[in-house]
């Protein structure tokens, strides 16, 4: 038995002339958590339905346990119904024609399961989702929470190995979605289930994932763990979709250092190769201090706006490399217009690709 | 008086008002008053020409279930069995066209609308020359190689529910499919997921979910079955075969004519339609189930594989039954002395056609079809915006009354209206029996419905705050509506004036009983040509009008395009 | 026996209506006009240029549509500048139709053809003629005008026989009798003309007394299907879908027989039941002169000759041929049954549409 529950490699969507997923390939590993993380538009959800066989690819090969469910070159293409995955939708797609009972039965009963496992079962799965005493309910009596949490109860209810996500959360109110989130993790773990995860919310991808791709425009940006994909964006476009972060421009300067068009001189990191042609570093906000500590890029400045966000403090930096924005936990304010020495180590001044 | 402190209200409050005021006097007069007229005629029990009549009574009434009870039996089993076939057939298409991936849908969906085109009297003539007894092409081919007999009449029951069921099957399909179109496919694709398969699907999820949508359907082409004239006109008679519509033509063209029982049956038929109707307004209302959607969907159809060509196939055949294969009959037919499928023993001629155009009556009578169309259209459109912003966007008092008089004539069947017409306007002293102009209010009158259903459809997507706008800077209501309103509305409209227009070249129940020597429109005119010449001159007639519409049809299409890509 | 009288009668009338001298005593208050003016082949005492002035005419009959659009155009032929029209209908309906106009006070129609004597009788009781005495009128025998002269005219005489398809049934299988028709081996393949007909309840009237009540009786057993017009008929003979015609309108075999079609017609030796296709000016006719000189030109030989032609239809007028070819039998060849008591026929109607309804299953 392999170690890789999902494959997919080359893949190409298309929709007309227009290309929505080109040439995307990467693996899901048994009991992962992989997340697709992209604005709208960038292929995510495509890809997604791909591998459940409800979007039609153009070419590439998709496997699930080392058996091609598509595949371009032999022509294989198997049905949906066939493939064995299981999916929560972004509308949920709870049938109210049905009573919850029925909804989560459903799969156990296409697999033509006993009437005391398919009870056996839905209880468990609507237990696992505090839902077990609205079974009989209908369906369509349920709020946006309850009918998520029925959508969920329904996708584990026949013990699949593989749930897809798409976009779950994304229609329930900030502070349901920050519960589920948790819930849910909670659930894969303890289930074991592998799970692809497609969401447009870098917050969640980030607290959530064993791994996240980052797309855009169709294709794959970076591919890597949560800490990684933050501390070291491979582009501009990770780096700045992914938490926020200050994007100084200029040249490397070789030996570990980047001059930037202002002048100054940075101890940058760079996660790749460089090769001279690189024109951007990426500092992330949170982690510039105010105070010079020893070992890190020093850059004087002068606070020119303070916006406090509750958890955090926002301030806007005027500074010989640009205006640099910088979060600080929201204890001893600083007045706008105070001079500061701002001060980051070189690890987290990290130098993008060209 | 105009307050100066409450602003520039209550001027404009008095045009609306008198406005509506006249608006509600005019339909009230054009929709209600032949009603009456026919309850009267219904009741009259003595000497069935006098105007009005003297004796009253519910003989009539009486009458209908002790002598025309075998009419009543054969006008329901009829209904049932094309409503039936109609909902299969518009089911079918709106699953294979909405819900899956055969090949050219596009194309198909617009081929759909053919039928509507064809009409049923154009098809009720064609399927009798294909499927009549003995003579009919089937039969013929049958024949020829060696069978004995017949192995299709037309002439039947089943016959003539079979072409209503094919004409009707798009009004069905359009139906359906528009519930079908508004269902998230994501509740299929679930069950995909979940293992079901596509047969499982449809059967668990889809059917049930379209089933409010399909059972509105199906009452409302019962409703329309019932009301039903021309197939069974052409199809019914020679088989003996009489529904109420008949049979109210019937009576009505006999010596001496028999007003007060064809009065009573219209008007026993209209309270059945009516009620049809109202359960499935109220069907509408309720809705269908919610669902939940964040985003707009974009339905994705389901793969179908090799059976996708299988189901183009479908669709092809139902295009092949109602529209080609008809076509091609009538052409055959039209073409020939004397009919036959069997080509060799075809005598080919022009002399049809020739025939049919010079016959006098079928070139005024298209003319006047057109002319008719293109004044009840014009003047309707307009009418009719008018009205539908009353309904909809005003806030008088009386507008639920008038948007009930004016979905009104929907429930009566146009046959049973045009008697109720015939009757008034013998009764009104005004010398418009037997002219255009009264065929002209006939037709503007039982189009108000479609009209103003297809303008507040674009009404109702007008933001209001476009049109608050415009009075907040002071404009008054007229000039509201020119400036703003009517402008906002123009692709609706046009829409609505092509449908009128069709609607009233095709138009038959109505107009059947209206016409005078110099008031002939086409759809009797063929009709009458049905009774008392040959079918091949018939045909001529018939292709004639077919294509004449069509070719107008595509000139209007034209120009309408022309004048909504100004707007964009 | 009181109509074989009555036929002789008609017969021996006809045959002395050319001896006879015109009596055009107007006692209904019109009278001939001092001095018709001569036109192309016959006289009127219309004003001709006020008829041109009209510039329309319409006309309500009962014949089929392509035959009455040649009819039509041959006098527009002459008269350019007078617009026809027509409407066609079973008489029945026609009649219906028109009263109906008359009581909403729409006068559309100058002239009607009624194919049935008693309509004709009761639309001359309402005063719905007006009178006119044509110059051509004396040409006609009595009983084929009205008393006094000017209200109705016959304008042809219509006779029902048998007609079958000969290649559909041998000359040894078809039948010579009306009482032939009886046999079971027609059941299903017989038609007639629906009970709006003048010429089927010619039919009806005038066999009923000779054959008997049950005779229609069994007729009904054998299900015949009823139809507006012979054009139908005789194309369901042709096309095979009925073997039949029982009171087969003689005109319709001999049009369709000159486009080719294979048919035969059989006179049987018990008659042919006849009535006549009336015609006359209506009053309050919207275009009166023109009236006057369509009904002038219409009873003259040129128009009676038009009138063949185009419907392929009798005469009552002596010296006019038979339509069509020499094949064609004259009238006076004929056994005609016509009614002797128009207005006996006329109360007769009601009775016959319910009987002829149900026999052909309108079922009503």
């Amino acid at each position: 038995m392999s170690e890789t529950r999902i494959e997919v490699k080359d893949l190409v969507v298309r929709y007309g002339d227009q290309v929505a997923v080109n040439g995307v390939s990467f693996t899901v590993g048994r009991g992962e958590h992989l997340t697709l993380l992209g604005p709208s538009g960038c292929g995510k959800t495509t890809t997604l339905r791909a591998i459940a066989g409800l979007e039609h690819p153009s070419s590439g090969k998709i496997s699930l346990e080392g058996h091609a469910v598509y595949d371009a070159a032999t022509r294989t293409n198997v049905q949906t119904e066939q493939r064995g995955v299981s999916m929560v939708f972004q509308s949920y797609a709870i049938w109210p024609h049905m009573s919850v009972f029925d909804n989560v039965a459903y799969g156990l009963r296409v697999r033509k399961q006993g009437q005391h496992e398919i009870k056996a079962n839905v209880e468990r799965a609507l237990d696992l989702v505090q839902m077990r005493h609205l079974a009989d309910r209908g369906a369509s009596k349920l709020s946006g929470g309850q009918q998520q949490r029925v959508a969920l109860a329904r996708a584990i209810a026949f013990s699949p190995t593989v749930v897809l996500f798409d976009e779950p959360l994304s229609n329930l109110d900030a502070k349901l979605r920050a519960e589920m989130r948790v819930e849910l993790r909670e659930l894969q773990r303890r289930l074991g289930i592998t799970s692809v995860y497609v969401t447009h919310d870098q917050e969640e991808a980030l607290a959530i994932s064993d791994r996240v791709i980052v797309m855009n425009v169709g294709v794959i940006e970076q591919i890597g763990t949560p800490e990684e994909i933050y501390n070291k964006p491979r582009s501009r476009f990770v780096a700045d979709f992914v938490g926020s972060a200050n994007l100084i421009k200029g040249k490397p300067a070789g030996d570990g250092t980047f001059v930037t068009e202002g002048g100054t001189v940075l101890k940058v990191m760079a996660p790749h190769m460089p090769h001279g042609r690189e024109t951007e570093v990426a500092v992330r906000t949170a982690y510039i201090g105010l105070e010079p500590l020893a070992g890190e890029n020093h850059v004087p400045g002068k606070v020119r706006q303070r916006l406090f966000h509750g958890d955090f403090v926002q301030y806007v930096v005027d500074s010989p490399v640009g205006a640099m924005i910088v979060r600080r936990p929201p204890t001893n304010l600083l007045p706008e217009g105070a001079d500061v020495t701002l001060s980051f180590s070189p690890e987290h001044c990290v130098l993008l690709e060209a | 008086m105009a307050d100066a402190s409450t602003g520039i209200s209550r001027p404009r409050l008095n045009g609306q008002a008198l406005t509506t005021l006249a608006v509600l006097l005019i339909v009230g007069f054009l929709v209600l008053l032949p009603m009456v007229f026919l309850v009267e005629e219904s009741l009259n029990v003595g000497d069935p020409m006098a105007f009005p009549p003297v004796e009253f009574g519910i003989a009539n009434y009486v009458a209908i279930f002790e002598e025309d009870l075998k009419t009543v039996w054969n006008t329901l089993i009829i209904a049932v069995m094309a409503t039936v076939m109609a909902i299969f057939i518009g089911f079918t298409l709106a699953w294979i066209l909405t819900r899956t991936n055969v090949p050219g849908r596009e194309k198909l969906e617009r081929l759909m609308e053919l039928p509507y085109y064809m009409t049923p009297l154009v098809g009720a003539l064609a399927w009798a020359v294909i499927a009549g007894p003995k003579s009919g092409f089937i039969n013929q081919m049958w024949k020829a190689v060696g069978g004995t007999g017949d192995i299709a009449d037309i002439y039947t029951h089943f016959g003539i529910a079979w072409v209503m069921a094919l004409f009707e099957g798009t009004v069905a399909f359009v139906m359906i499919s528009a519930s079908m179109k508004s269902m998230d496919p994501a509740l299929e694709e679930s069950a995909r997921v979940m293992g079901a398969s596509k047969l499982r699907t449809m059967l668990t999820v889809t059917l049930p979910l379209v089933m409010p949508g399909v059972l509105g359907a199906m009452l409302f082409v019962f409703a329309e079955m019932l009301g039903s004239f021309a197939a069974a006109l052409v199809l019914g008679i020679p088989g003996r075969i009489y529904v109420i519509t008949t049979a109210i033509w019937d009576s009505t063209l006999s010596y001496p004519p028999d007003y007060g029982r064809a009065s009573a049956m219209g008007l026993s038929l209209f309270v059945v339609m009516f009620f049809m109707l109202s359960f499935y307004r109220r069907m509408i209302r309720r809705g269908t189930f919610t669902t939940i959607s964040g985003k707009a969907f974009r339905p994705r159809p389901m793969e179908m594989g090799r059976l996708a060509w299988v189901l183009f196939g479908v669709c092809a055949l139902y295009v092949a039954l109602a529209v080609v294969f008809p076509i091609a009959a009538l052409l055959m037919t039209s073409l020939q002395r004397f009919a036959t499928v069997l080509l060799d023993q075809a005598q080919w001629t022009l002399a049809n056609y020739e025939t049919a155009l010079s016959l006098g009556p079928v070139r005024t009578a298209l003319f006047n079809s057109i002319i008719l169309g293109l004044g009840v259209a014009t003047v309707g459109v307009v009418i009719m915006a008018l009205l539908v912003w009353i309904i909809y966007r005003s806030q008088l008092r009386g507008r639920g009354a008038i948007e009930y008089l004016v979905m009104f004539p929907q429930a009566v069947p146009r046959l049973v209206f045009g008697l109720a017409l015939l009757w008034a306007w013998l009764n009104i002293p005004i010398g418009i029996y037997g002219t255009l102009w009264l065929l002209a209010l006939a037709y503007f009158t039982v189009m108000l419905p479609l009209g103003v259903r297809t303008l507040a459809g674009v009404v109702l997507q007008i933001d209001k705050s476009l049109e608050e706008c415009a009075r907040v800077c002071g404009a008054s209501w007229a000039y509201q509506m020119r400036t703003v309103t009517l402008p906002l509305l123009k692709p609706g409209i046009l829409a609505a004036w092509l449908l009128i227009f069709m609607a009233c070249v095709r138009e038959l129940g109505a107009s059947a009983f209206l016409m005078g020597p110099n008031a002939k429109v086409i759809a009797p005119s063929i009709v009458s040509a049905f009774a008392t010449s040959g079918t091949e001159l018939t045909a001529a007639m018939a292709l004639i009008q077919t294509f004449t519409v069509i070719v107008a049809l595509v000139i209007l299409f034209r120009v309408a395009r022309g004048m909504t890509k100004e707007l964009q | 026996m009181k109509l074989f009288a009555a036929a002789s009668a008609a017969l021996c009338a006809i045959a002395l209506a050319a001896a006879s001298p015109a009596s055009a005593q107007a006692t209904g208050g019109a009278k001939l006009c001092a001095s018709p003016q001569q036109m192309d082949g016959f006289k009127t005492c219309a004003d001709v240029a006020k008829a041109k002035a009209e510039g329309a005419f319409t006309l309500y009959s009962t014949d089929p549509e392509q035959g009455q659009v040649k009819l039509l155009a041959a006098f527009n032929k002459l008269f350019p500048e007078i617009k026809t029209s027509y409407v066609r209908l079973q008489a029945g309906a026609l009649y219906a139709k028109l009263l109906s106009e008359r009581q909403a006070k729409s006068y559309l129609v100058d002239v009607i053809q009624i194919s049935d004597m008693g309509m004709i009788l009761d639309f001359q009781r309402k005063g719905g003629f007006r009178q006119y005495i044509s110059p051509e009128m004396q040409f006609f025998p009595k009983e084929a005008k009205s008393q006094p002269e000017g209200f109705w005219t016959w304008g042809s005489v219509i006779m029902a026989g048998i007609a079958y398809n000969p290649n559909q049934v041998s000359a040894a299988d078809a039948p010579k009798k009306w009482e032939d028709l009886l046999d079971p081996k027609w059941k299903d393949s017989i038609n007639v003309k629906v009970s709006n007909s003048g010429l089927q309840h010619g039919v009806w009237y005038m066999l009923m007394p000779i054959l008997g009540a049950d005779y229609f009786k069994k007729f009904g057993e054998q299900k015949p299907r009823a139809f507006d017009s012979y054009v139908q008929q005789y194309g369901r003979l042709v096309d095979g879908q009925d073997k039949v015609i029982m009171g087969a309108q003689y005109s319709g075999y001999i049009e369709f027989k000159a486009k080719g079609a294979p048919l035969a017609f059989v006179f049987p030796e018990t008659g042919v039941p006849a009535v006549p296709e009336t015609y006359g000016i209506v009053d309050q006719a919207p275009h009166p002169n023109a009236a006057e000189l369509f009904m002038d030109w219409f009873l003259s030989p040129v128009g009676q000759k038009a009138l063949a032609d185009a419907l392929l239809l009798h005469s009552p007028r002596p010296d006019v041929p038979p339509p069509g070819g020499a094949d064609t039998v004259p009238l006076s060849k004929m056994k005609l049954l016509t009614p002797a008591d128009w207005n006996a026929f006329e109360k007769d109607r009601p009775a016959f549409a319910k009987e002829w309804n149900r026999i052909v299953g309108t079922g009503r």
